[in-house]
């Protein structure tokens, strides 16, 4: 097939983290690019609907529970009839500026951007429907699916997004509500529950496992149970649903295995997300999804058809923005022979809950699992004085390190500015850094990367003589 | 002759001097929202409240009691049940749907003066209340608030009236005649304003109040923000539900609001599958 029978070298279906960079990449590297997105804003759910709306309720919600905690200087009451708006207050601020940056960021690479539903004809040719139904078709010899997820809704919630609401309809509410059950205990189960407790609401988080956000370290999930439950916050692990409904007057009822039932002025279901290809008809282009309902992908991020990659959440785990965008931008590097180096596997987890949690490399029981032995240095954020001046002593630091004491294998933070701090340890492990870089190293003073010194020396002293 | 392309009478020009000036000073008479009104919807935004708290209210006011009392056992709400007090009305319906009806009662076409124009005051209010029915449910398939978009359809021409009363007065003590198309371009020329202007010293949400705001019956607008532009789409889709004119329906496959809503016209097609479940709660709020 010659090139003249395409319209694209390239067509990335999906606007998100993923399929931004896999566009821009092609883009500079001289390509004919388009982008279909289904939205009329640009972005993905995560810009619009996720992670920016979230991390901005979050700021204010930081802001709230430090004039509670300090009493002498700001006497605050959040009123009960707060707008939740005034509490996204500068979301269409941040949302334009971002739009706007994204926007001109595809303008000036010529990447074209389409406001359509695509689906394949085939597996180079897409149909896209418009809003007002006009429908053309395109053919690109390259297709890169960045479609991104959204929420699950599991049978037993009857979602209606005005009392039972999912993670993209939660910021909907009009009105902070007095009280908010939260089913789940996943990364976005937990950021929800925890800024909705800062900020008064009380909060019951529900889930079927003991403890929440299983995949990172015990100390972590210790941390934020602890602080939830100081904030006010209820924790039930090892519980089953059975049954949610709104009660017709003034309440949602969870009505869980055991008996026990939980009654709440709204509810929020964050039970996972699933893939967004509903629309896309992959069987026309020879594709199906696994039983996980994902698309399969080899290392090179190539689909089971050789001219079709994927990236981002539409392949699963991690599904973090930042690790969709490196997906994107390999995707195109892939498919253009451009050579990148092995993707790294060092990505850090962030969680944008309060506190911050943050981790990069193995937890404990992972290393303990992985290597035997192994020494764990921990360092507490009231120890440091920059964590005692801004109030920030409930955090922590761990390092894992190897049984000598010298090759780190995990670094884990909990508190405020652990999503930031993290990095110095990822860049320690990808230097190959032993843990005496953090003792001999000098930081600025007084800052949070002290306490990779005091965790480093903790190392030290229980380092075999 | 269409009412965009028509110019004003020289007799109505003489009225839209002094009527611009008393929109410009604020000195149209906003008609106040009803103690009763304004109280159920505090309290069905307050967490804290309960059913006794919003029955006491209700039947403060006979009127009110009774025609939640009719709206209640009404088939479109309670099919096949008969309700006899107001808190069992409540504790079935809940406290947001009896809010909703006490606050439909209470800003009904009575609310207004416009003598010789009751019947078409009274249209008005029924396409604002289509239109607030459908703008909820637009706005839960957008995953957005279905209580602003209740609050902005069921205010959005609140202004008709309020100009209407105003233009019958000024009319009638500066003793101009008017033609009804004049009425209709003048009405049409200030509503907006004066529906701003309703919601704002009527003091509704945030929200509620932007979207009015931005709300313009000229649809050619891509950039509006969702509420407003549910708002548009919910004041087309009554209008589709509401004439006795045969419209096909594929005229609200291409509305131009659609398109920052994002609704395709399969979304489109589920929605108005939903017209026989609107008209049977109009007709129970009508009641």
């Amino acid at each position: 097939m010659s090139n003249t029978e395409f319209n694209y070298d390239m067509l990335v279906i999906g606007s998100g983290p993923a399929g931004q960079k896999s566009a821009v990449q092609a883009a500079k590297a001289g390509k004919h690019v388009a982008i279909v997105e289904l939205d009329s804003l640009f972005g993905g759910a995560c810009v619009h609907r996720g992670t920016i709306p979230s991390k901005t309720l979050r700021e204010n919600a930081l802001r709230v529970k430090n004039m509670r905690q300090n009493a002498a200087l700001a006497d605050f009451d959040l009123g009960e009839d707060t707008e939740m708006v005034t509490l996204i207050d500068r979301l269409d601020e941040v949302l334009k500026s971002h739009d706007k940056y994204m926007r001109e960021q595809m303008d000036r690479n010529n990447v074209e951007r389409i406001h359509g539903r695509a689906s394949f004809v085939d597996n180079v040719t897409i149909k896209i429907t418009k809003v007002g139904g006009k429908v053309t078709t395109v053919r690109a010899k390259t297709i890169i699916i960045a479609v991104g997820s959204y929420p699950r809704t599991p049978d037993n919630i009857p979602i209606d997004h005005e009392h039972i609401f999912d993670s993209d309809s939660i910021l909907s509410m009009l009105y902070l509500p007095s009280s908010l059950t939260v089913l789940g205990g996943g990364v976005i189960a937990s950021e929800y529950a925890s800024i909705f407790q800062a900020l008064g609401v009380n909060v019951t988080m529900v889930d079927r496992y003991p403890t929440p956000l299983g995949f990172l370290d015990g100390d972590m999930t210790a941390t934020f149970v602890e602080a939830f439950k100081q904030m006010g916050g209820t924790w039930i692990g090892n519980q089953n649903v059975e049954k949610v409904y709104w009660d017709g007057l003034s309440e949602v009822v969870t009505e869980c295995a055991d008996g026990t039932i939980i009654r709440s002025q709204k509810l929020l279901c964050a039970a996972g997300r699933l893939a967004n290809v509903n629309a896309l008809q992959l069987e026309n282009a020879g594709l199906a999804i696994n039983d996980k309902g994902l698309i399969s992908v080899d290392e090179n991020l190539r689909t089971a058809i050789a001219n079709i990659y994927a990236a981002g959440d539409v392949i699963g785990p991690p599904s973090l923005a930042s690790a969709s965008m490196e997906q994107g931008r390999r995707a195109s590097c892939n498919d253009l022979g451009i050579k990148i180096g092995k993707m790294s596997q060092l990505i850090p987890a962030g969680i944008y809950s309060i506190p911050e949690l943050s981790s990069v490399g193995l937890t404990e029981n992972q290393a303990r699992q992985q290597h035997g032995d192994i020494i764990v240095g921990m360092a507490k954020f009231s120890e440091v004085a920059r964590g005692l001046i801004s109030g920030n002593t409930e955090g922590i630091l761990k390092i894992v390190a190897d049984a000598q004491g010298k090759k780190i294998l995990g670094v884990m933070l909990a508190g405020e500015g652990s999503t930031e701090v993290v990095h110095i340890g990822q860049m320690a492990m990808l230097c190959d850094a032993d843990v005496d870089i953090f003792i001999e190293s000098t930081f600025n003073f007084p800052t949070l990367a002290e306490a990779y010194r005091i965790a480093a020396l903790d190392i030290l002293a229980k380092r075999p003589r | 002759m269409n009412i965009e392309e028509y110019s004003l009478s020289s007799q109505a020009k003489l009225l839209a001097e002094p009527l611009q000036q008393l929109i410009n000073d604020g000195g149209i008479e906003v008609p106040m929202l009803s103690e009763v009104a304004n109280k159920a919807l505090l309290l069905a935004q307050n967490p804290d409240s309960d059913a006794t708290e919003m029955a006491k209210l209700i039947q403060s006011d006979q009127s009110l009691a009774a025609h939640v009392m009719r709206i209640a056992n009404s088939s479109a709400y309670t099919p096949m049940s008969n309700l006899v007090s107001l808190q069992q009305a409540i504790a079935r319906l809940g406290m947001g749907v009896i809010s909703e009806i006490s606050l439909t009662a209470a800003i009904g076409s009575k609310m207004f003066n416009t003598p010789g124009y009751e019947e078409y005051v009274a249209g008005v209010w029924r396409h604002a209340l289509a239109t607030s029915l459908w703008a909820k449910e637009v706005a839960r398939h957008c995953r957005s608030n279905v209580e602003v978009a209740f609050l902005a359809g069921l205010l959005h021409s609140i202004g008709r009236p309020a100009i209407l009363q105003t233009i019958i007065e000024l009319a009638k003590k500066q003793q101009i005649k008017l033609t009804e198309q004049d009425i209709r371009q003048l009405e049409n020329n200030y509503c907006h304003r004066l529906s701003e202007k309703v919601v704002n010293s009527w003091k509704m949400p945030t929200l509620v109040i932007e979207a009015i705001s931005a709300y313009r019956s000229d649809d050619q607008i891509l950039t509006l923000s969702a509420q407003a532009a549910q708002v548009i789409v919910g004041s087309r889709f009554a209008t589709f539900m509401l004439t006795d004119e045969i419209i096909d329906k594929k005229v609200l496959f291409v509305l131009p609001a659609l398109t920052p809503l994002n609704l395709y016209q399969d979304e489109v097609e589920n929605l108005l599958n939903k017209t026989d479940v609107i008209t049977a709660r109009l007709e129970g709020l009508s009641s």
